[in-house]
């Protein structure tokens, strides 16, 4: 709230001297009166067209986690055979384009296609039978909220571990691209395009799919049609295939206001409401380069799952740091797509997996709101020559304000653990870091030396703690808890 | 609030008259009204507020992200700072823990000592969070989910987690994490589940029993959502048993 307290106290304090004054200058200075009249009324009226934009802004900041806020409690019904409540999420004409199955168009037709995919029953209420798994974990939204703040899109990645007790279990990778439109003010979902990459067994992983030709829709399309079919064509895992990116051509999602140095205002009323609307402009530019900044890492994310190395290295600062476990530093957009193709040829060959999900974020923004730090995890699923592997790092990330647009100025992905698929973290599988190329050698050496797992290291937080405002010292801790002789270990 | 409201009603009436004055000296109206810039003021706080939830649901998002990140790693103190000192926490089937302090210790004692340990990989990651901030803004309640790759195999397990604002400061209030499948890694949850732990699994032993009694995959139990529907406004309707299996009784 604003403290209209401080604002007021002079007012009251003085206010015969205030009477008296304003007496007498009217008096003697009629004309710079009506002058200051007409600069309070541009004042006034500059207030209330900012008042209206700054409602705008906060709105555009509710509606993006209002989007992600749908996707994720489609994925709780998902999981738990609530496949009714999953499909109120949609509009009366919602569509879902599953796969190469078709589209599915309308409400019913969405609980049932979804009740069917996640073993469900039309003649119960909701529920999953005993020994069904459906865990459709929502990842990485990238929201794009339309012009005028009436329809939206967001890409999002599915992470699913589904399965029949002691019959099946199985691996879901897929991406979603969906509209969304707000009718009366409520956030609903108008198109998912729900494109599977792989439903793969546990046992073998994905690496052990074949490659697949000709019709490959699901068992539930066969015996429950679709309204219309797919609109176009692909095939999943090991081809490579992109679906299409909703931001290709516009990459609002990124932008925010620019760096803000907060202004002086007069120490009247008026000056006091600017100073309290430049506040809040603050705070909202701030949030909002939040979530910008949140777009920008699943950006890159879904570029590199499918070796866009050129796009990827456009989101960076033009001296922006790449940096990789013990690859070393690649410096500048040019370097740092020779750097990221050390993965890989440039879009991938079939049978190559590549998916780095951007997961966990925990995003701060500078006081000026000119600069950002991140704190992501990525634990990535990746195919090479027919082998799987698992891998998992944490990035400290750093971000800069281009003039409205948020660039990456320092990306830092710290290993923790990488192993092959079938013995994954555990004894033999385990894979050391790549030390640094020397075909495609890095600009400079790693910043900092460290083994991965087996070994284990805490990467540094950019932040304090949330709750104390403390830096993060529990080593020190202990250490001297356990001289005090407090039973601690 | 009530000194906020008299001090409008103050600044109201030295305009009326700082106005009225200007009004006499140059004989023509002024700019703005006293109610139109207590209209104005009015507008900024409303906005304000809204501004404030904004920043409430980041807070807590970073409280969440950051416990799985301590988890990550064993940092114990780092970890149980993020409770309210009355805060409680229930994980799978151990019971309730009350107390900032029995927080500590469920972690140190149950789970290892503090600090990341050579060959151990207890990775929690902290996925797919929806918050919803009172309409004081001084609670909060958050659904997520823990997705654990861990020396021990794989885990999935929800969160419905309660928070609240002290002194301006979000804290964990409690925490209550019912699992969903836990299974070992080599050959994943087509067989060799965890169907849950009880309050004897390992030391030390819970404050209260268990709020709930249920069982994992592959049984079906599901976690009350805190929030209707976001788009109908309507609470979560009931499960049917005869769709899947049955929690055995709630306490709560």
């Amino acid at each position: 709230m604003i403290k209209i307290i401080k604002i007021i106290k002079p007012f009251n304090t003085t206010r015969r001297t205030l009477v008296a004054v304003l007496i007498m200058t009217a008096i003697a200075l009629p004309g710079s009166l009506f002058a200051q009249r007409n600069d309070d009324s541009a004042r006034y009226s500059a207030l209330l067209t900012r008042l209206d934009a700054l409602k705008q802004e906060a709105t555009l900041v509710e509606d993006i986690l209002q989007i992600q806020r749908l996707g994720r409690a489609f994925g709780f019904y998902l999981d738990k055979g609530y496949f009714g409540e999953a499909a109120d999420l949609f509009t009366d004409t919602g569509r879902v384009q599953y796969a190469m199955d078709g589209v599915y168009i309308g409400r019913d037709r969405i609980k049932e296609l979804f009740t069917r995919h996640g073993g469900g029953s039309m003649n119960a209420d909701p529920g999953l039978p005993f020994g069904r798994l459906n865990l459709h974990m929502q990842l990485q939204p990238l929201v794009t909220v339309a012009p005028g703040g009436r329809t939206a899109s967001a890409r999002w990645r599915e992470w699913a571990l589904l399965g029949n007790y002691k019959d099946q279990a199985q691996w879901g990778d897929a991406i979603q691209e969906n509209d969304y439109i707000k009718e009366d003010g409520v956030w609903k979902i108008s198109a998912m395009r729900f494109y599977t990459n792989f439903v793969a067994p546990y046992e073998g992983g994905w690496a052990s799919l074949p490659p697949v030709f000709g019709n490959w829709q699901s068992d539930v399309a066969r015996s429950f049609r679709p309204d219309q079919p797919a609109p176009g064509s692909y095939r999943p895992f090991p081809s490579v295939y992109t679906p299409p990116y909703h931001y290709a051509n516009d990459r609002r999602a990124i932008t925010a206001p620019g760096p803000i140095a907060l202004r002086r205002r007069p120490n009247d009323v008026l000056g006091q409401l600017e100073a309290s609307a430049d506040s809040q402009e603050l705070k909202l530019a701030r949030l909002h380069s939040t979530r910008a900044v949140e777009n920008l890492q699943a950006m890159y994310g879904y570029y590199i799952d499918k070796g866009k190395w050129t796009e990827a290295a456009s989101l960076f600062a033009d001296n922006g740091v790449w940096e990789f476990g013990q690859r070393g530093q690649y410096i500048g957009p040019d370097s740092i797509r020779r750097g990221l193709s050390l993965m890989g040829p440039e879009g991938l060959e079939s049978g190559q997996l590549n998916n780095y999900p951007m997961l966990q974020p925990v995003i701060h923004v500078s006081e000026d709101n000119s600069r950002a730090w991140g704190r992501f995890r990525s634990d990535v699923m990746l195919a090479r020559g027919g082998t799987g592997q698992w891998g998992g790092g944490v990035y400290e990330n750093e971000y800069i304000n281009d003039n409205g647009t948020w660039r990456i100025s320092k990306q830092h992905y710290w290993v923790t653990f990488w192993g092959d698929y079938d013995q994954g973290w555990t004894g033999a599988g385990i894979i050391p870091m790549a030390p640094a190329s020397t075909t495609n050698p890095p600009d400079a050496p790693p910043s900092v030396v460290y083994q991965s797992f087996p070994n284990t290291y805490v990467v540094p937080f950019h932040y304090d703690h949330p709750v104390t405002g403390e830096p993060h010292n529990d080593m020190g801790r202990l250490t001297a808890d356990k001289a005090a002789g407090r039973n601690v270990r | 609030m009530s000194t906020h409201i008299n001090n409008i009603s103050l600044k109201v009436k030295v305009w009326l008259l700082a106005s009225c004055l200007l009004s006499l000296a140059s004989g023509t109206a002024s700019a703005q009204s006293p109610a139109q810039l207590a209209a104005l003021e009015a507008d900024l706080n409303q906005l304000s507020v809204r501004v404030e939830r904004l920043q409430d649901v980041e807070e807590i998002e970073i409280l969440q992200r950051s416990y799985g990140y301590y988890v990550d790693k064993s940092l114990w103190y780092s970890l149980h700072d993020l409770w309210t000192e009355d805060g409680t926490l229930e994980i799978g089937g151990r019971g309730v823990f009350t107390g900032k302090d029995r927080v500590f210790e469920y972690m140190n004692v149950g789970l290892g000592p503090v600090g990341p340990a050579r060959n151990l990989l207890v990775d929690h990651q902290q996925f797919q969070n929806i918050v919803t901030i009172s309409a004081d803004g001084q609670s909060a309640e958050l659904r997520g989910i823990a997705m654990v790759m861990s020396s021990g195999g794989w885990g999935h397990c929800y969160y419905e987690n309660d928070f609240v604002k002290e002194n301006g400061v979000w804290k964990m209030k409690t925490l209550h994490g019912p699992f969903n499948m836990y299974s070992g890694y080599d050959i994943g949850w087509v067989d060799n589940i965890i169907i849950n732990t009880w309050p004897a699994k390992f030391p030390p032993p819970p404050d209260l029993p268990p709020s709930v009694i249920y069982l994992a995959y592959p049984s079906y139990y599901v976690e009350p959502y805190h929030y209707p529907n976001p788009v109908t406004g309507q609470p979560m309707p009931p499960h049917d048993p005869a769709a899947g299996g049955e929690a055995f009784g709630r306490q709560r």
